[in-house]
C-alpha cells in the first residue's frame, strides 16, 4: 500500500510541477518581446476594425491594470497567479468586456461531451477488436480486417473527418450539414434539444471513433501477438487450460501499455479533436480557438493555452492513477515509473 | 516480397517528389493570382478547377506539396540532429545530465505542438514555412533521441568501448565515432517516420490557422478551403486533392519505412 | 510389464528456413512407475523436443512425423490429436515443468488465484475448496504459504521454481517431465528443487519423473535410470549408477568423463572434452551420426547406422564397437 502511496504523490508532484511550468511560460512569453505587450495587443484591435479612440483608451487602460505592466516583475508574476487561482482568466480583447473564463465555459463543455465519450468508445472497441484479429491470427478476419485498420490509419484524420461530412452529410443528407444544434434552438434538457443535438453529435462522434479505434487495434493486436507467446501463456496451455482463459490472461497483461498509451496520446487526441470540431462546424474549444487566432486576442488564446495544458495534465494525472492500481508491479513497489 | 514492397513505396514516394518540384514546369501556373473564374469546377483549362478567389487548385497542388514535402524534410533534419546530439550525449554521460535531458524531452513530448504555436501565432503572425518547419523539428524529437540513448547505454558497455577507452580516445568521441555508426540505420528509419509524422502535422496546424501563413502548402489549401465551407459547399475539387497527396505522400513514407526496416534487418520478419 | 508411457520411434521434425531439424528422429524410451529417468545430451540434441514429444504438446513449426506414444500400454496419445490429449492429458495424467519456468507463472495474477483457477476448471472446485487444497498441497511440499498472497515477480528464482513445480503437480498428474529446472539456480536452491522433486515420488503424488538436463552430476543425485542422447537420437540408456560407472557408447564415455566429480578415481583419469562440433541436424551425417567426432569409430559406422539393442538388464546401446559388430 505504501508504495502505491509513493508512486501517486510523486505523481501529483510531477503534475503540479508541470502545471507550474507551463503557467510560467505563458506568463513569461508576452513580456519577452520589446515593449509595451499591452500596446502591441491593444493595437491589434484597432487593425479589427474598432476605431473609436475613447473606446480604445478605456481597453488599454484595463490591459495595463490587469497585466500591471510597470510594476515589478515578481509582483506581475503574484498578481497573475493570484488572478489564475481565483479562476480568473482575464480579459478578452476581442470581445470586451466579456471575461475569457466566461467565453470558455460556453464551449468547453462541448467538446467534453464529444471527445470523452469518444476517446472511450474507440479505446475500448478498438481493445476488442485488436484482441479478437490477434486470437484469430491468420485466417480470413485478420487478413481482411488489419489491412483496413492499418489503411484508415494512415489517412490524415482532418482529411478523413472531411471526406466523413461530404459523403454522409453533403451527399447522401443523412446527417446535418455540421453545427451543434440547429438555428434557433436553445440548449436544454429536453427531448427536442436532446434529439436534435444527438443527431448533430453522430457524425462527429463516429468520425473520431473511427479514426482512433485503428490506432488501439493494431497496437492491441501486436501485444496480443506478443503475450499469446509468451513463457506463461505457453505454461498456462500445458497444464490443460482452455484457450479463453489463455487469452484472458493475455488481454490482461496486454491492456496495460494500452492504458499507458492513452495518457501519451491524450494531448494528440485533443488537439486533433480541435481541427474535427472545426470541420464539422462543432461549436466547441476548436472553433472559439479557431475566432481567437483570427482575431489575435491575447488573453483569450492564453486562457485557451492553460485550459488546453490543464487538461493534458490532468488526463495524465488520472492515467497514472489509474495504472497505479491495476499494474500489480506497482501496487508491491517492483517496478519505478 | 520484402523487396517488392520497397520499390513500390520508393517509387510512389519518388512520384510525389516528381510532382511536387518538377510539376511547375510541367505545368507553368501561378498558383496565387487570378486566373479565371472564382469555384470553377474541373476542366480542360483548370484540371482541378479554381478556388474561391479564382486561383488555380492544380497549381496551388503542385506548389503546395512542394512546400509541404520541404518542410517535412527540415523539420526531420532538424529533428534528428537534436535527437542524436541529446540521445548520445545523455546516453553516454548518465547522471544529472542524462537526467535533465530526459526531463526535457519528457516535458517535449506530452505537450501538443499546437500550444505552443498558439503562443507563437499571436506574436509571429507571419510565418513563412521555414518558421514553421523549425517549431515542428525542435518539438519532434524527445523518441528518437530516448531510443538512441537506450541503444548508447547498452553499447556504452560492450568490448570494443573499452578497447577505445584503452587506446586513449576521449568519451564523447567515442560515442559518436564508434557508436553511432551502429545506429545509422534505426537514425534514416526513423527520420523517414518523422518526416511523415512533420507533414501530418503542418497540414493540421495550418489548417486551424497556427501553422504556415506565408506561402502555399498542403495544409494552407485546406485551411482556406475550410474557411470557405469547402465540404459543405460541395467543393470537391478544393479539399479532396491537398488530403490525398498528403495521404499519398505519407503512407508511401511509412511503407517506405517498414521496407527499409525489413531490409536493414532481415531476421525480423513476421512469421 | 506395465509401463506408465511409451515412446515408440517418435519422430518429430522443425521446419526451418534451412530445411527440416530432425530433432527428435526415431527415438524409443519407455517410463516405467517409480522411475527418475534423467535424458542427458549436449544442447541442441533433441531432449527439450522430446519432452513435448512425449506429451504430444506439437506446435507449429514443430510437427509429429510418426510413432507411438503408448499410455498406460493402452491409449496411443499420437493418434488422438492435440485437443484430445489437452483436454484429457494435460495437467491431469502427464505435466510439464518447461525450461523457462520462471515467467512460467501468470504475472498479472497472484499464485493463489492461478491456482484457484487450474482447481476450479479441472476439479470442479468452489474458491474455498480450491484455496483450502492449494494451501495443503503448500504445507505438504514444504513452501510458506504467505506465497499463495504473492504475484511471481514478489517470489525469488528458487522459490518460483519450486511453486511451478507444486502448481504443475497439483492434480496428481502420473508423470511429472521436467526441462532443465536447476540450470539458473545456484547450488543451495538446486538441492532444496531435487529434494522437492524426490518428495514428490516418495509421497507418491507423481509416479515416474523425467528429468532433462544437460549436467551429469546433477542427474546423478536424482535419476534411477539415465538415457543419452546426441543429434535427435538415443545413443544409450541403462541404471544410472551402471551407465556413469561403465558408459559403452563413446559418446556417453566422454560426456560422462567431461564432467568433474569430488572423487579420486578423477584426479587420475583427467578430464577428456570432445572435439569437432554438433552434428546439422538438417543434414546429419550418414551412418553413425557420431562417427565424424568418435575416437573409435570403425569402417561400418560411417555406412551404417547402428540400431538400439538391449544388452540385458535394462542396458540399450545403438553403437557398433559396444555390440561387437564389424
Amino acid at each position: 500500500m505504501i508504495h502505491l502511496l509513493r508512486y501517486l504523490i510523486r505523481k501529483v508532484v510531477f503534475a503540479l510541477a508541470a502545471l507550474v511550468f507551463f503557467v510560467s511560460v505563458i506568463f513569461a512569453l508576452p513580456r519577452l518581446i520589446p515593449g509595451n505587450p499591452v500596446g502591441v495587443l491593444v493595437s491589434k484591435l484597432a487593425l479589427q476594425g474598432q476605431t473609436d479612440p475613447a473606446r480604445i483608451q478605456a481597453v488599454y487602460r484595463d490591459f495595463m491594470d490587469e497585466f500591471g505592466i510597470g510594476l515589478p516583475l515578481w509582483e506581475q508574476f503574484t498578481g497573475f497567479v493570484t488572478q489564475l487561482l481565483r479562476g480568473d482568466l482575464g480579459t478578452s480583447i476581442s470581445m470586451y468586456p466579456r471575461k475569457v473564463t466566461e467565453i470558455l465555459a460556453i464551449y468547453l463543455p462541448w467538446t467534453v461531451a464529444l471527445l470523452l465519450p469518444a476517446i472511450l468508445v474507440s479505446w475500448v472497441l478498438g481493445n476488442y477488436l485488436g484482441a479478437l484479429v490477434a486470437w484469430r491470427r491468420g485466417t480470413l478476419l485478420d487478413k481482411l480486417v488489419t489491412p483496413i485498420l492499418l489503411t484508415v490509419s494512415r489517412i490524415p484524420f482532418y482529411w478523413f473527418a472531411m471526406l466523413m461530412l461530404f459523403a454522409f452529410a453533403v451527399y447522401l443528407r443523412l446527417f446535418p450539414i455540421g453545427g451543434t444544434y440547429s438555428w434557433g434552438l436553445t440548449p436544454s434538457l429536453t427531448w427536442d434539444f436532446v434529439g436534435n443535438y444527438l443527431r448533430h453529435y453522430t457524425l462527429p462522434f463516429l468520425t473520431w471513433v473511427v479514426i482512433c479505434l485503428g490506432g488501439w487495434a493494431v497496437g492491441m493486436r501486436s501485444m496480443m501477438i506478443y503475450e499469446l507467446g509468451s513463457d506463461y501463456v505457453l505454461s498456462a496451455d500445458t497444464l490443460g487450460l482452455p484457450q479463453r482463459k489463455l487469452l484472458r490472461y493475455a488481454f490482461r497483461s496486454a491492456c496495460l501499455p494500452q492504458v499507458t498509451e492513452l495518457g501519451l496520446n491524450f494531448g494528440f487526441m485533443l488537439s486533433g479533436s480541435l481541427l474535427l470540431e472545426l470541420v464539422f462546424n462543432y461549436r466547441g474549444m476548436g472553433s472559439i480557438t479557431f475566432q481567437a487566432l483570427s482575431a489575435l486576442d491575447y488573453p483569450l488564446i492564453q486562457g485557451i493555452f492553460i485550459v488546453l495544458a490543464a487538461a493534458v495534465i490532468l488526463a495524465n494525472l488520472a492515467v497514472d492513477f489509474i495504472y497505479g492500481f491495476i499494474d500489480p508491479r506497482i501496487r508491491t513497489g517492483h517496478l519505478r515509473r | 516480397m520484402g523487396n517488392a514492397r520497397l520499390v513500390v513505396s520508393a517509387a510512389l514516394f519518388l512520384a510525389v517528389v516528381l510532382f511536387g518540384l518538377a510539376g511547375r514546369w510541367a505545368y507553368p501556373v501561378d498558383p496565387v493570382s487570378r486566373v479565371g473564374g472564382k469555384l470553377q469546377t474541373p476542366s480542360w483549362e483548370h484540371p482541378l478547377g479554381t478556388d474561391v478567389q479564382g486561383r488555380d487548385v492544380l497549381a496551388q497542388l503542385i506548389h503546395g506539396t512542394g512546400t509541404s514535402l520541404s518542410i517535412g524534410i527540415t523539420a526531420s533534419v532538424i529533428a534528428v540532429a537534436i535527437a542524436i546530439v541529446v540521445g548520445v550525449i545523455s546516453g553516454y554521460r548518465g547522471g544529472l545530465m542524462d537526467d535533465s535531458l530526459m526531463a526535457s524531452a519528457n516535458v517535449v513530448l506530452a505537450f501538443p505542438v499546437i500550444l505552443l504555436l498558439l503562443v507563437v501565432a499571436v506574436f509571429v503572425p507571419v510565418r513563412s514555412p521555414m518558421v514553421v518547419a523549425l517549431l515542428i523539428g525542435f518539438t519532434s524529437w524527445p523518441g528518437l533521441a530516448r531510443a538512441i540513448r537506450s541503444q548508447i547505454m547498452s553499447l556504452k558497455e560492450r568490448e570494443f568501448v573499452f578497447l577505445s577507452r584503452m587506446t586513449g580516445c576521449g568519451g564523447v568521441r567515442i560515442a559518436f565515432v564508434d557508436l553511432l555508426p551502429n545506429m545509422m540505420t534505426y537514425v534514416f528509419t526513423s527520420s523517414v517516420v518523422i518526416m511523415s509524422a512533420a507533414m501530418l502535422a503542418e497540414a493540421g496546424l495550418s489548417m486551424i490557422g497556427v501553422g504556415v501563413t506565408k506561402g502555399t502548402s498542403l495544409g494552407t489549401m485546406l485551411f482556406w478551403a475550410q474557411l470557405s465551407d469547402a465540404v459543405r459547399r460541395g467543393l470537391f475539387w478544393w479539399f479532396i486533392p491537398p488530403g490525398g497527396v498528403l495521404t499519398v505522400a505519407c503512407a508511401s513514407l511509412l511503407l517506405l519505412a517498414t521496407a527499409l526496416d525489413q531490409f536493414f534487418n532481415p531476421r525480423l520478419k513476421e512469421r | 510389464m506395465n509401463a506408465l508411457l511409451v515412446a515408440e520411434d517418435v519422430k518429430a521434425y522443425y521446419s526451418s528456413s534451412k530445411g527440416l531439424v530432425r530433432a527428435v528422429d526415431g527415438v524409443s524410451v519407455d517410463i516405467d512407475p517409480g522411475d527418475v529417468l534423467g535424458v542427458a545430451g549436449e544442447s541442441g540434441c533433441g531432449k527439450s523436443t522430446l519432452s513435448n514429444v512425449l506429451m504430444m504438446n506439437i506446435r507449429p513449426p514443430l510437427s509429429f512425423l510418426g510413432g507411438k506414444v503408448l499410455l498406460d500400454g493402452k491409449q496411443d496419445l499420437a493418434a488422438m490429436g492435440r485437443e484430445k490429449v489437452k483436454a484429457q492429458v494435460w495437467g491431469r495424467v502427464i505435466t510439464l515443468v518447461p525450461q523457462s519456468a520462471l515467467n512460467a507463472l501468470v504475472p498479472t495474477r497472484k499464485v493463489g488465484a492461478f491456482i484457484k483457477d487450474v482447481l476450479r476448471y479441472h476439479l470442479k472446485l468452489n474458491a474455498r475448496e480450491a484455496w483450502a487444497l492449494a494451501e495443503k498441497r503448500f504445507q505438504e511440499l514444504g513452501l510458506p504459504v504467505e506465497a499463495l498472497t504473492k504475484y511471481p515477480h514478489q517470489l525469488s528464482g528458487g522459490m518460483r521454481q519450486r511453486v511451478v513445480i507444486s502448481v504443475v503437480t497439483l492434480l496428481n498428474p502420473k508423470l511429472l517431465i521436467v526441462d532443465e529446472p536447476t540450470s539458473a539456480l545456484d547450488v543451495s536452491t538446486q538441492k532444496q528443487v531435487l529434494k522437492m522433486l524426490l518428495h514428490l515420488g516418495a509421497k507418491h503424488i507423481v509416479r515416474a519423473i523425467v528429468f532433462i538436463a544437460h549436467d551429469i552430476a546433477i542427474l546423478r543425485q536424482i535419476a534411477t535410470r539415465i538415457a543419452i542422447m546426441y543429434a535427435g537420437k538415443v545413443v544409450e540408456v541403462g541404471p544410472m549408477e551402471r551407465v556413469f560407472q561403465g558408459p559403452l557408447h563413446p559418446y556417453a564415455y566422454s560426456l560422462i568423463h567431461s564432467v568433474l566429480t569430488p572423487e579420486p578415481e578423477v584426479r587420475e583419469r583427467g578430464l577428456s572434452y570432445i572435439a569437432g562440433e554438433p552434428p546439422d541436424l538438417v543434414h546429419p551425417p550418414e551412418g553413425c551420426r557420431f562417427h565424424p567426432r568418435c575416437p573409435r569409430s570403425l569402417p561400418i559406422c560411417s555406412r551404417e547406422e547402428p540400431p538400439l539393442i538391449g544388452l540385458g538388464e535394462d542396458r540399450f546401446v545403438a553403437c557398433h564397437l559396444a555390440l561387437g559388430r564389424h
